[in-house]
């Protein structure tokens, strides 16, 4: 693995082009092996950008032609909100104010909120959570519930084929961006890594070999001939059990580390991110723009292009009927949104709402 | 140096671009003639005039002026008819949109002629003379040899290696035009990003010109790694223009002009290579002397890729890559065939020590 070229070039030239052939990882030393390459940005293309609003796909004139079609649902989606920050949209899915939401963004413990519709602050508690699908159900509890002015979104069959134009409402009507369905609904999986190799070891600790800059591992303070004892307060059979159990885990998850340096035990909680993140360059990471931690490791998802925030996760995605076809939920890179499709959406939501509402002993 | 205002006229703005309104049709279908342009040279009849196997479909007359001029469509009815043709346009253009792969490098090609012909980008095509392999949509995967490029305009060609098909016809794109593209016309990129995933095979991006230039479109149809060589096709399915290179922002993507091709092909054809992109001349950083029989370096340029691989003066070139070096100008054209970034193994004579260099070639003016 040589990510090197790519760096370089990257630090001289922060804004550059990127020539769009991939080079797969493994170099061999000798013989021709290129590397992405970059070319400043030509002076035409700063002018370009001004007018680029105007003839592009989600210019102005796009979103007031959707509009219509947002407004249908516009009831039914809401902001949500932790720790002070907006981190994702939220469907309503009951008149009892139970939504659903990415729960992924609410992060540790901080309190949540959902700004209705209707412009309306509401406290909410998270109800139910479904970590496979990364799905977490709310429920309103504030407020005067005769005014949250709500309405359950209704989920459609209807499944459109590949090259349907699909549009992403926000709260209150407003329309975040339209795309095209790219892939169909298909299982998208996950290869959690923490960032680090470990020297072959068949029983025992994993000792760390290295650990890769600015990765979980090297944020959460791990650091190279570190002896890993434990995950999640399990006992290590080796570093292929090591790689196997990290290797389930989600990106986004937090472990907890139980580690031996030199005499000490130390426990380190790192979070987990996905390998295709880890290996990509410097290059790619910059032109694939903000994404979710939580991009991989859905039961079926639909591709599509629509250019969300990561924030935008959560709202319901629209057919260019105006049907609900499935609900946002990651931004995974730049050429692709992810969005669990109804049919998956009413059965994870059928059984949170029953666990939420199950009556607590 | 690039000129600040758009050379061409036709590329004021998104709303009043149409300079050639073509009478309204009668009929629903509408193939303009004047729009078949075919590669003017190799052997083939792939000229795409007749285009029962192609990508061309036929064009509600509802859908005329967004084709032509592009722009907001008057009503969500409009729309939807659109996204009727671009799932039409999807279909067939899938099955010529092939992954090229050249040694460890993933880009895609576009197959424009039923004998084989591939039009990809320059930089994924490399040099001429090179083993490819050629994944078909149907995930099928046959040899090819690469041809020629024209690099300044990063235009490449190659071509699946003949008996490969039973004698059977290669499913190939319609060829268009880009000389009628004017900003805010609408258009569907076809590629494999981030390389082929047989799970999921060539996906759809539909958007809209943000910027035509003679040597370079540039549209909101995001593209990343893996797309390179890749199609770019109209409302009618007709090919205008071939993936190329992208910037930070999701709305920077530069396709290479389908006419540049026309322009280029007899030379593409017959395996030459030329020129170089802006800023993107394959540099080595040294200075030798051409009248030697030799290939001594006699100054190595401090800051550059040559410094950097751990070249001396003094040291003399015997190998580049796979290519013996014999004198100084053979160095300048081995270097001239590779490309910014590129790692190539050096052989150089020190003293009486034969020494193995890797250098990563660097970038010029």
């Amino acid at each position: 693995m040589n990510q090197q070229p790519i760096a370089r070039f990257s630090k001289r030239c922060p804004s550059a082009f990127v020539l769009t052939a991939l080079v797969s990882m493994v170099l061999s030393a000798a013989g021709f092996a290129p590397a992405v390459f970059a070319q400043s940005t030509p002076h035409w293309m700063g002018h370009g950008r001004y007018q680029s609003s105007i003839a592009s796909r989600d210019s102005g004139a796009m979103m007031r032609l959707v509009r219509p079609l947002s407004e249908m649902v516009e009831q039914s989606v809401v902001q949500v909100y932790s720790g002070g920050d907006v981190v994702a949209l939220g469907t309503v899915v009951s008149e009892d104010g139970y939504i659903l939401t990415k729960r992924s963004e609410l992060s540790g413990g901080e309190p949540v909120s959902v700004r209705l519709p209707n412009g309306q602050k509401v406290d909410a508690r998270v109800a139910a959570r479904r970590k496979s699908n990364d799905l977490a159900l709310l429920k309103l509890h504030g407020g005067d519930e005769a005014n949250w002015n709500i309405k359950p979104a209704t989920f459609s069959t209807v499944d459109p084929p590949t090259g349907s134009f699909l549009v992403s409402p926000g709260r209150d009507g407003f329309t975040i961006g339209i795309g095209v369905l790219g892939v169909p609904a298909r299982y998208v999986a996950h290869q959690g890594r923490l960032g680090v190799n470990f020297y072959d070891a068949p029983s025992g600790p994993a000792m760390v070999r290295r650990v890769h800059p600015e990765s979980g591992a090297d944020n959460a303070g791990l650091q190279d001939g570190d002896r890993i004892l434990k995950i999640n307060g399990r006992q290590l059979l080796g570093s292929q059990s090591a790689i196997t159990t990290l290797g389930k885990m989600y990106p986004g998850d937090v472990v907890r580390l139980t580690i031996k340096r030199g005499e000490n035990t130390l426990e380190l909680d790192a979070l987990m991110c996905d390998q295709a993140l880890l290996m990509e360059s410097e290059n790619d990471a910059k032109v694939n723009g903000p994404r979710n931690v939580r991009l991989s490791g859905f039961d079926s998802v639909i591709q599509h292009d629509t250019v969300l925030a990561p924030n935008q996760c959560g709202g319901p995605l629209l057919d260019s009927q105006g049907n609900i076809i499935g609900i946002n939920i990651a931004r995974a890179g730049r050429v692709v949104s992810y969005a669990l499709p109804s049919s998956l959406v009413t059965a994870e939501m059928i059984g949170m709402l029953e666990e939420a509402r199950r009556p607590s002993e | 140096m690039f000129a600040i205002v758009p050379a061409l006229a036709f590329a004021d703005d998104a709303t009043t671009g149409d300079r050639d309104v073509p009478a309204i049709r009668e009929n629903s279908f509408v193939q303009d003639p004047s729009a078949v342009q075919g590669p003017s040279g190799g052997d083939s009849n792939g000229r795409g005039a007749t285009d029962s196997a192609g990508t061309r479909v036929s064009l509600p007359i509802d859908l005329e002026p967004i084709h032509r001029r592009g722009g907001v469509p008057q009503s969500l009815e409009i729309l939807r008819l659109m996204e009727k043709q671009q799932r039409r346009v999807a279909e067939r253009a899938s099955k010529c949109t092939v992954s090229v792969k050249i040694g460890p490098a993933q880009g895609c090609g576009v197959i424009v002629s039923d004998t084989g012909f591939i039009i990809t980008a320059a930089h994924v095509a490399m040099r001429p003379k090179l083993k490819a392999i050629v994944t078909l949509s149907d995930g099928r995967q046959v040899a090819a040899t690469t041809l020629g490029m024209n690099r300044e305009v990063d235009a490449g060609l190659i071509r699946i290696d003949p008996g490969q098909n039973g004698g059977e016809p290669w499913p190939h794109a319609s060829l268009g035009t880009s000389d009628n593209l004017v900003p805010g016309m609408w258009c569907i990129a076809m590629g494999h990003p981030g390389g082929y995933d047989p799970s999921r095979g060539a996906v759809i991006r539909v958007g809209r010109m943000l910027e035509v230039r003679p040597d370079v479109i540039r549209t909101d149809c995001a593209l990343i790694g893996g797309d390179s060589g890749g199609p770019l096709f109209n409302f009618a399915g007709e090919l205008i223009a071939v993936h190329s290179r992208i910037g930070n922002d999701v709305a920077d993507n530069l396709h290479v002009p389908i006419d540049h091709y026309d322009y280029s092909w007899d030379r593409m054809a017959l395996g030459e290579a030329w020129g170089f992109l802006p800023n993107f001349k394959p540099t080595l950083g040294v200075s030798g002397n051409r009248s030697t029989k030799v290939a001594e370096i006699i100054a190595v340029k401090p800051g550059m890729a040559a410094e950097a691989g751990g070249m001396l003066a003094g040291d003399i070139v015997i190998k580049f890559g796979t290519k013996p070096i014999t004198d100084f100008q053979s160095l300048v054209d081995a270097v001239a065939d590779t490309m910014p970034g590129e790692r190539v193994s050096v052989l150089v004579q020190r003293g009486n020590a034969t020494v193995r260099l890797v250098i990563e070639i660097g970038r010029s003016g």
